[in-house]
This record gives structure tokens, C-alpha cells and sequence, in this order.
């Protein structure tokens, strides 16, 4: 499946800013299944200074500054990704989670893509120790990771509410835990500490989600902006669960960026020197290319 | 310093010689079983140098003794030497044990060479994991050690530390092991505290204890410290580099050695506010515009450095800052990420990774310890549970405070929970043997009441620089000796002492006992001016006046009340004085309600504590102020602002008689008096002067313009006319200038115009013109700044006026100009003005 994406980010502030340092995250992910066909980014402001750069993670991030007032700040990502992912294995398929688990501890590489560095707490996934027995009831002795793994996303489906209005982009993990709602981000986060608490890699997920609902199926949720799930270390790569729609991440699903919470894979991430509010709005389109041929189709739905 | 014993009545003694009185020191000394003695070798021999130091002890009497303690202690609490344990806000005066550890020559080579040998391989280590990954790939060091520090910073990989080194001050915690000899406890590689309270400790003993230094050969610290600074430039981009201390703050816990080591390093403290990344490079905000830095010493801690690449929730950082280490423009100590190295995982570790990178063994040992991530590590940790302390792998081998070391801690009430993390995340652990701290002699008071020496548990922490000609061990150390035998010196607390190191030299030591011998470059002023700290200055100065102007009004009120008493108290409370002066201070928020009878009215005014306007709040925080500038206050200034918050801190469940509290007020006034001296007869007249005074005398004029219009406003009565003269202390010279009573037009002249008066608004402004003018400019165009034009258009107002003109219409008008001055000076000079480029991050999910 070939996607075009558009990411509109607009902030607009109370009172002009004078200085902005800021981190762009918006290109999708090249490998393991997608192809980056076009890519481009458009700042207004103009920034005075650029520069590409890949962080530990191999995430790509366009730093820039800006030094020209402004009241205005908006950021667009127009890109097109051919989406070809491998199926899904079997639920229960893969080596023993444990086996995974003694694999990664044991391991020899500290390389940025190495599972290791996605075991451990981070800034905005605690290990939480409520968390952690939630997600043991997944993990009989001898499962196989993978299936572990499955079967907690689809009890957090199951468990967890969708509710925008719960939780905000700043809710700590053990909250919306307790509150069994939240949004994406908090799916993604308590699954992630589920999946560490016991003792195995979890990374977050950034990216968007194709949202034309198939006939007879309930329409995907999550596309009103950009979406994220997790991905899991089951041996031998990286396996993409959703937990907010519990189900296994394939060609609906397109990657920006993996890290080891949200804090890694921000879209638009800095600091503004300032002392106004801050108003943002987001619009994500993700057009499928069958469907932009004919705009007219019924059931094109553009979320923006 | 022991204060239980110099506050005792000294012994009566009996003629006794040195002998015979350091055999009774010593007589019930006992080392505990298990547990290496400093004083006593295992044999039960006095070892080392302790002879040495004792015998010169021996030499003076127990009185004798006391009166070096009391003098110790006093020159202390003289230098405002003080501590503040994590979580408080009060400062403890600095508890100094008067027992140095005292280590001979040879022993100390040989350990200097260990730590040496350890920094090195720290050094080793940070470079590996940085870059190549070596160790980790060949298997000398699990990737999940490094993986699971929280030091291990992403961002920083593959950044080579500008000037070629990650670590410029290593230090390390040292005690004796079971088999009695030194091993390390923790190694502090992040931003290692406690070399400012070995200089301050070393300073205090150099005053009270002089001759020993001589005589014992005592190493000196000044030319280590000297090479450290040499070594904090060291790689910096321009030849005479800026240097700055980065601090986290006045509140925390080692802020006064922080400011110590920045006074005597000469170094610039600044925290994150007084940073600013622009075209690449680090500069310091200061009056006179942005001014390069070249070099930082950061006293926080890695994570909380830089908000947009490490933790966004960080206000003590500066944002961007590692940009500037990507780009070579800004040598750091310590690198950022030097934290990975205290991860108490690596222990097991670091005997083979030092024969592989140094080709030899490792020198120093540590307590043995067990990765449970490792399968036998593991079972080695299962298996003796009882006998081992369990610790967090991640952190830094530290307990519950900052530098606290961690202490043998009973395993059993929280077995079922060690269980149960053993069993899901192994590798979040380290086991480590249990040992006690070995001990070094204390000062006690014996049974019949002389002093004995007796075992006490200790931590010593040493320190080494990396300096032009390479690692240097600073020739003493920084000890914190607990005062009970059962009690572990984690951190710095009530009950813990610290002490001195003490490296007795076999030849006699020729060197400074305290200043530098290089000969310093001279100067005049201290360099620039932070901004923030001409802000903190700035409203010192106000505050001072605004509390004097509180006092002032009390008293006032109290008189004019007073005066009356015998006639007709009523009548006195509803004089148009009276009720103007309680009317200024309840907009002032001094006082809850106008309607208080007279004393009331006068405690709540001075110590009222939930008005935000009483004397005492505007204490409060002109002391807050003055906290923040602690390298640039004298000590005195401190203790006269102590005094001043005791004189106006009335106990609330009492009542006090109207001539109590103007006894109260008069003393506080005087106290003022003594801060208004201090600042003129002791402050050089450098920029810091300029804004203490600055805020000063714009508070003053401000106040002076808000009495005029209640009491020398066209209406006024002869008692408003009195009350205008006391409120700006000019009866006297009223009095002696005119014949008749209070009239308006020479009254006001007086208070507004005349530019001789110090209390006249004139005074204020021409001073304000003078202070401005020795300020520097930002541009070289000629143009007179805006707030320059404000205070020029002030001062035409008040030379070209006449007394009869000012009408309540200009006097508001006037009071407008000198808000808007105030306001231009913050705009200009302080960070935080109305056009604050304060950071705010990008928030939201986008």
C-alpha cells in the first residue's frame, strides 16, 4: 500500500517570540517494511538554522532555530511511504519469552538498535509495580514472547477505555493505569511497562493509521492526530502491537519513529523563549493511493 | 566545635605531663572486633603517624584544647560556614570534628597512585562506552550494566569532550576493608562534592591549630587547587578563558561550598537562568550583554543540564547546551554522561577491564560484589541473602541522599520483596558484601568529665584533578565521622562530624598554608555582572528600604497616637495622620484591618507572619535575596540581617505595650542603619554596588512620592506635615532650618526637591543619574537607553520644580515616572523584566 501524509503543526502564542529551538521528528521510518518514496518538511518561519541529524536510536530529527519574531510557528510533512510489511506470526509462535529475556541480558551489543536499551525504565515509562502484575497474568511459564505480548495488548484493549478528555499529553503512567482510559499514548506507555516489568523489550511507536473503516468493521480510533503503539522484542525482531485497536500492526499502520517512550519520538519537539500562551493545532490527512485518484469515492475519509 | 564539650566547665587538672596525659586519652581506647582502627593496628599498636599527632596534642593542656574548639567554632559561625541537609531549609553552622585523619607520607603515595590509576581507568571506561564499545562487544562488561544506568546518555555518544578528557575531578570514598587496607567505597565521577568543605575545613584548622601545620610537616592544599583550576581550562577555545561554577541554587544542600570554591577559585557562579546558548557558544547573561563562557565546572547533575536533549522537566539547565560540546566551543568538568562510571554494577568488572585497557591490575580494591544479571551472580546472591546488602545496578552506588553512601541495611523485614524482584528483573541488581566501616578517633567526654579519645565509624572522601601535567591527588580530603559508634556517616547530618585529612610529610613543608603561591594577576573589579545577580541585588536594596518604610510608618503611627494619650485616645486614632498612616499600611498589606487598636496594630505591622507586607515578610525576602548572592555578601551583612529577623519576630500569643514595640522598632531601624553602613564602607564600588544602591534609592523616592501624597498633599494639616517630616527622618533638620511649625511649601521642598536632604525624592534621583552612568551601555551609538531617558526626564522635573507645584497631579505623575524607571532598569539589566526570554517548552501532542 503507497500512503501520501500530511502533518500540519501549528503553534500560535500569546505574545511574539523572539528565539525558538526546536527538534522535527516527521519523517516516517525507512526499513522493515516501508519505503520512503518523497519526503518534505516546510517551516514557517523560515528557520536560521537546519540541521539533519540521527540520534542514537536512528532517529532522524531536522534541529532548527529560529530568531526572527514571530506569533506564528507551523511545521508541514508531506511525505509518501509504500507500506509492505510482512504477516503477522501466529499468536503463539517464537521463542519462550523467558528464553528472550535471558538472551537480551546476556547480549554483546549496545549499538542503538540493539533490544537492550528498550528493558529498562525511561522518562516517561516507570517500571510500576501494579503494572507489572496486571501484565503477569499474560506470562505463563514457557509462553511464547510473542503470544505474551499478544495477549496483554488485547486485555489492555479489552480493559482500557478510550477517552480523550481522561488524560492529557503530560498524564504520568500510573494514573491512566489507574484509571484504566486514556488515549494512544497511555495504551502504549502501561503496555510498555507491562512488557518491561516482566522483563522483556518494549519500544513506543510513533506514526499514523489509515482510518477508512473496512465494510463491516468498526472504525479504526486514534486518527484525529498521529497515532502509537508498541513494538516488542520477540528474539528475533521487532514485532508492532496496537493495543488502543488490539490488533497486530500491518499495512494500516505506518512508522515515523521508535523509541523508549514518547519522550524519544516527539513530533515537534523544543523550547520557545517567551512568555505568552500557546495555542497548537494538529491535522493529520493519510490518503491512501487508491483512493486519491478519485477524491469523489464515497467513504474517503479525510481526517484533518 | 564538639560542643558538648567546650560548652562543659573545663577539667580542673592536676599537674600532668604530655605523657601521662595522652596514656589517659588513650587508655580505654578499644577498636571493635572486626572493624580496622585507624589509631590501632591489629596487634593493638598505635600506628602510622598518630603518635605524632598525639604527642603534640599531648603538649597542651584540656583548657587549652576547649579554647581551640571555641575558637574553631566561632571563626565558623563568623564565616557563615554552614550546611543544609537535603529537604531543609534551614542552615546547620558547619560541624567540624577537631581530630584530623592523619596519613603518613609513604602510605599516602602509595594510595594516591591507586586512585590515580582508578581515575584513569574511569577515564578508560567513559571513553569506551562513548565510543567504540569495545568492552562491551569482547564481553568484559555486559551490555546491560551500561544499558540500565540512567547515565548512560544517548545524546552524548559519539561526542569526543572537547580538550580530549570526560574527567576532570575524580573522587573517590575510602575505608579500611576487613583485611585493613584502604579500598574504595564509591567513586564520584558525576559532579563530585565536598573539596570546598575540605578548603573550608583546612582554613578553619589553619587558624586554630597554626603551629601544627609547621611542626608535623603538614602537606598543603593551595598548589593542588591551583593546578584544578589550570585543569578546568584546560582545552578551552580562547587563551584567557571564562570560567564558571554551575550551580543548582542557594537551596541546595552544598551551595555555601559551592560559593566558597567559586570565591577562591575566582570562578564566575552562575545557575541555569545566567546561561544562554547563542551561534553556537555558551554566554552568561550579565549587564553588560551576553559575555562568552568558556569553560563550566556543573555542579548539577548531568540529566537536569540541557531541557532540549536530556530531561525536558529540567529548570536548572540551559537549553541547548550540548550543542556546544558537539561543536567544541565549550570545555565541560565533567563530561555529561561521567555519571555511567558511579553505576555500582561495574564492580565485578573493573580488576578485568583494567588489565585489559591499563595492563595491570587494579591497585585500589572495593567491597566484592555480584551482578544478578549474571546467572552465577545470581546464584551467589540467592544463596547468602542474609550476609549481602542488596542495591539498585542502575543508580549510582549511593543511598538515600545525593552523595550518601549506602549502609549495610538488614536484608530480613523486606526479604519477601527482594525475593520477588530477583525473580523478574535480576539484572536491577548488585549484591555486595556486608562490612562494617572501619573507625578513626574521636573527642568524648570520659566519666570523669576530661576528654578521651574513642572509635568512631568514617568515610573519607579524596579528590583528584586532572591537571596540565596530568592527574594531581589533592594532598588531603574531606572525612565525615559519625558521632556514635552504630551510626554510619552516609551524608551530612545532624550526628555526623566531618574532619580533616592531614598528610604528614616526612620533610619539613615549605609552601603557603593557604593562599595561592602563583602570583595572581591583579584586578579591580570582579568581572561582569551576572544579570541575574544584579536583579538579586537590585531588590535587596528594595526590600531594605520598603522594610524601613514599614517601621517607619509604625513608628509614626505610634507617636502620633501617643502624643495624644492623656487627651482624648479616640480623638488620636481619628486624626487625618492617623488615619492616612494606617490607610498606607493596609494597601501596603501590612495590617489586616485599619481598625486595630494601636499596639495590635504595631505587631502585626512589623511581625505580622501571614501578611505578605509586614517588616518581617519584606525581611524575609531581602534575606532570600541575599541567599542567592552569598559570594558577594560579607558575613557580617548576613548576621545583621539574622539580628534584624529576630528584632522583628514578636512572639504572636503575647502582647506588648506600645513603648515595647517602638523599643522593637527603633532597634530594627538602627539595625537598617548598620546593613545602609555595611553596604557604603564595605562594597566595592563595582556593578554590584551600583544595584543594591539603585534599589534603594528607587524604593525610596517611590515611597516618598505615595507619603507625599497622604501628608503633603494641598489639604494637609500641621500633624500630616509632622508626620511627612518623621516618615523621611527630617524633623531635626527642619527644626534647625525653620523657626515656625510645620508649613506646607517648606515641607515639601524638604521631602521632594531639596537635593542636599537624603531623604528627598531629589537626593534619590541625582543619585539614580550617577549610578546609571557608571552602568555600561549596550550600544556605542550615543543614544541614551529608554530607562536612561526616564531618569533623565526625572531629575528635569524635580531641578526646574517649586515646592507649590506639586499638586497631587504631579506627584502621581512623578510616582507613574519612577515605576516606569523601575521597570526600564529591569528591562534592561535583569532576566526576568516584563520581556523575559524565560524557556517554554513546546507542549502538546503534535
Amino acid at each position: 500500500m503507497i500512503y501520501t501524509l500530511r502533518h500540519r503543526t501549528t503553534y500560535r502564542y500569546g505574545k511574539p517570540v523572539r528565539f525558538a529551538r526546536c527538534s522535527l521528528r516527521l519523517k516516517p521510518q525507512d526499513g522493515e517494511g516501508q519505503s520512503v518514496l518523497a519526503s518534505a518538511v516546510t517551516i514557517d518561519p523560515s528557520p536560521t538554522t537546519a540541521v539533519m541529524r540521527r540520534d542514537y536510536f536512528g532517529i532522524e530529527a531536522v534541529a532548527i532555530t529560529l530568531d526572527t519574531p514571530h506569533t506564528t510557528f507551523s511545521v508541514e510533512a508531506l511525505s509518501t511511504v509504500r507500506v509492505e510489511r510482512r504477516t503477522p506470526p501466529e499468536a503463539e509462535a517464537g521463542q519462550s519469552w523467558e528464553r528472550v529475556r535471558d538472551a537480551v541480558v546476556a547480549s554483546r551489543d549496545l549499538g542503538g538498535r540493539a533490544p537492550v536499551h528498550f528493558l529498562f525504565p525511561s522518562g516517561r515509562v516507570p517500571l510500576v509495580p501494579d503494572v507489572t502484575e496486571y501484565a503477569r497474568a499474560s506470562f505463563s511459564p514457557g509462553r511464547s514472547a510473542y503470544g505474551a505480548a499478544h495477549d496483554l495488548m488485547l486485555r489492555i484493549g479489552a480493559d482500557f477505555r478510550f477517552d480523550a478528555k481522561a488524560t492529557n499529553v503530560r498524564t504520568p503512567l500510573a494514573e491512566s493505569f489507574a484509571l484504566r482510559a486514556g488515549v494512544c499514548q497511555d495504551f502504549a506507555h502501561v503496555m510498555i511497562a507491562g512488557l518491561r516489568g516482566m522483563g522483556l523489550p518494549a519500544a513506543y511507536v510513533s506514526g499514523y493509521l489509515r482510518t477508512v473503516p473496512p465494510p463491516g468493521r468498526p472504525r479504526l480510533r486514534g486518527a484525529d492526530a498521529s497515532h502509537a503503539w508498541v513494538a516488542v522484542w520477540c528474539g528475533e525482531g521487532w514485532l508492532g502491537l496496537d493495543p488502543t485497536n488490539g490488533v497486530p500492526v500491518r499495512d494500516d499502520h505506518i512508522v515515523v519513529a521508535r523509541g523508549r517512550d514518547y519522550g524519544d519520538v516527539a513530533p515537534v519537539d523544543g523550547i520557545v523563549s517567551g512568555s505568552g500562551k500557546q495555542r497548537l493545532k494538529v491535522e493529520v490527512d493519510v490518503i491512501p493511493e487508491t483512493e486519491t485518484q478519485d477524491f469523489s469515492q464515497p467513504g474517503l475519509a479525510l481526517v484533518g | 566545635m564538639e560542643a558538648a564539650l567546650a560548652s562543659g566547665a573545663a577539667r580542673a587538672e592536676a599537674v600532668e605531663s604530655p605523657r601521662e596525659r595522652v596514656a589517659r586519652w588513650t587508655a580505654g581506647y578499644r577498636a571493635a572486633s572486626g572493624r580496622p582502627d585507624e589509631f590501632l593496628g591489629p596487634d593493638g599498636a598505635p600506628r602510622g603517624a598518630w603518635p605524632r599527632l598525639l604527642d603534640h596534642l599531648g603538649a597542651l593542656t584540656e583548657p587549652e584544647i576547649l579554647a581551640r574548639f571555641v575558637s574553631a567554632e566561632r571563626h565558623i559561625r563568623d564565616a557563615g560556614i554552614s550546611f543544609r541537609i537535603s529537604g531543609d531549609q534551614r542552615e546547620h553552622p558547619w560541624p567540624l570534628g577537631c581530630l584530623p585523619l592523619v596519613v603518613e607520607g609513604a602510605e599516602w603515595r602509595d594510595l594516591s597512585a591507586g586512585i590515580i590509576q582508578r581515575a584513569e581507568l574511569m577515564e578508560a571506561i567513559l571513553a569506551d562506552a562513548y565510543g567504540e564499545g569495545r568492552l562491551v562487544a569482547d564481553g568484559l562488561l555486559p551490555a546491560a550494566i551500561m544499558a540500565g544506568t540512567p547515565e548512560f546518555l544517548h545524546p552524548l555518544h559519539g561526542v569526543a569532550p572537547p580538550g580530549g578528557h570526560y574527567l576532570k575531578l575524580y573522587a573517590a570514598d575510602l575505608g579500611r576493608g576487613p583485611d585493613g587496607r584502604w579500598q574504595v567505597l564509591a567513586d564520584r565521577t558525576q559532579a563530585p562534592s565536598g573539596l570546598g568543605w575540605a578548603l573550608e575545613n583546612r582554613m578553619v584548622l589553619a587558624r586554630t591549630f597554626p603551629d601544627f601545620f609547621q611542626d608535623l610537616h603538614v602537606e598543603r592544599l593551595p598548589a593542588f587547587f591551583q593546578a584544578f583550576r589550570e585543569g578546568l581550562a584546560l582545552g578551552a577555545e580562547r587563551s584567557d578563558p571564562r570560567i564558571c561554577l554551575l550551580t543548582s541554587g542557594p537551596y541546595s544542600s552544598t551551595y555555601v561550598e559551592q560559593a566558597a570554591l567559586a570565591r577562591y577559585l575566582g570562578l564566575m557562579l552562575v545557575e541555569g537562568d545566567d546561561l544562554v546558548m547563542r551561534d553556537g557558544a555558551l554566554h552568561v547573561r550579565t549587564v553588560s550583554g551576553l559575555k562568552r563562557a568558556d569553560a563550566l565546572w556543573r555542579r548539577i547533575d548531568a540529566d537536569y543540564l540541557d531541557p532540549l536533549e536530556l530531561n525536558p522537566a529540567s529548570r536548572l539547565g540551559v537549553p541547548g547546551v550540548i550543542e556546544a560540546l558537539r561543536n567544541g566551543s565549550l570545555v565541560m568538568a565533567n563530561m555529561p554522561g561521567s555519571g555511567l562510571v558511579e553505576s555500582a554494577a561495574l564492580a565485578p568488572y573493573l580488576d578485568g577491564i583494567a588489565r585489559r585497557l591499563l595492563g595491570e591490575p587494579l591497585r585500589l580494591g572495593h567491597p566484592r560484589a555480584w551482578w544478578c544479571g549474571d546467572l552465577e551472580g545470581l546464584a551467589h546472591a540467592q544463596a547468602n541473602l542474609d550476609s549481602l546488602i542488596l542495591r539498585p545496578a542502575a543508580t549510582p552506588q549511593r543511598g538515600a541522599g545525593r552523595d550518601a553512601m549506602l549502609a549495610p541495611q538488614a536484608l530480613a523485614a523486606e526479604r519477601a520483596r527482594v525475593v520477588a524482584a530477583l525473580r523478574d528483573r535480576p539484572f536491577d541488581y548488585v549484591a555486595q558484601e556486608a562490612a562494617p566501616l572501619s573507625t578513626m578517633p574521636g573527642w568524648e567526654r570520659g566519666e570523669d568529665g576530661g576528654l578521651v579519645l574513642v572509635p568512631r565509624p568514617f568515610v573519607v572522601r579524596v579528590f583528584a584533578a586532572r591537571t596540565p601535567s596530568g592527574w594531581q591527588v589533592m594532598p588531603g580530603g574531606f572525612c565525615r565521622v559519625s558521632e556514635r559508634e552504630d551510626v554510619d556517616p552516609i551524608e551530612m547530618r545532624l550526628g555526623i562530624r566531618s574532619a580533616d585529612l592531614w598528610v604528614l610529610s616526612e620533610n619539613p613543608v615549605e609552601a603557603p598554608l593557604i593562599g595561592s603561591h602563583a602570583a595572581p594577576r591583579v584586578r579591580r573589579v570582579g568581572g561582569h555582572l551576572p544579570s541575574r545577580a544584579a536583579d538579586g541585588l537590585f531588590w535587596l536594596g528594595r526590600y531594605l528600604e520598603r522594610t524601613e518604610a514599614v517601621i517607619r510608618l509604625v513608628l509614626a503611627h505610634l507617636r502620633s497616637v501617643g502624643d495624644a494619650v492623656g487627651t482624648d485616645i479616640s480623638g488620636a486614632l481619628d486624626t487625618p495622620a492617623a488615619l492616612a498612616l494606617r490607610a498606607i499600611l493596609y494597601e501596603w498589606g501590612a495590617i489586616g484591618a485599619t481598625d486595630l487598636p494601636t499596639a495590635r496594630l504595631a505587631q502585626e505591622a512589623l511581625t505580622g507572619r501571614e501578611r505578605s507586607g509586614s517588616a518581617r515578610a519584606h525581611i524575609v525576602s531581602a534575606r532570600r535575596n541575599a541567599a542567592a548572592l552569598r559570594a558577594r555578601l560579607s558575613g557580617e551583612t548576613w548576621r545583621v540581617l539574622a539580628d534584624l529577623i529576630e528584632s522583628v519576630s514578636l512572639d504572636t500569643e503575647r502582647t506588648f505595650t506600645e513603648s515595647q514595640l517602638a523599643g522593637r522598632a527603633e532597634r530594627a531601624l538602627s539595625q537598617l542603619a548598620a546593613l545602609s553602613g555595611l553596604t557604603h564602607e564595605n562594597m566595592s564600588r563595582a556593578e554590584g554596588w551600583h544595584f543594591v544602591e539603585l534599589g534603594r534609592r528607587v524604593e525610596r523616592a517611590i515611597n516618598i512620592c505615595t507619603f507625599a501624597l497622604s501628608f503633603a498633599n494641598d489639604e494637609a494639616t500641621p500633624g500630616c506635615l509632622g508626620v511627612m517630616l518623621s516618615l523621611c527622618d527630617s524633623q531635626i533638620s527642619y527644626g534647625r532650618r525653620y523657626m515656625q511649625g510645620a508649613a506646607l511649601d517648606p515641607v515639601r521642598d524638604m521631602v521632594l526637591l531639596d537635593p542636599y536632604n537624603p531623604r528627598s525624592i531629589a537626593f534619590q534621583a541625582e543619585a539614580i543619574a550617577r549610578h546609571l552612568d557608571d552602568l555600561p551601555a549596550l550600544s556605542a551609538d550615543g543614544i541614551p537607553e529608554p530607562h536612561r531617558r526616564i531618569a533623565s526626564r526625572i531629575l528635569a522635573e524635580l531641578r526646574s520644580g517649586e515646592a507649590a507645584d506639586f499638586d497631587a497631579v504631579r506627584l502621581t505623575a512623578l510616582e507613574t515616572d519612577l515605576e516606569r524607571l523601575a521597570d526600564g532598569i529591569a528591562v534592561r539589566y535583569f532576566p526576568a523584566g516584563p520581556n523575559a526570554l524565560r524557556p517554554e517548552k513546546l507542549t502538546g501532542l503534535a
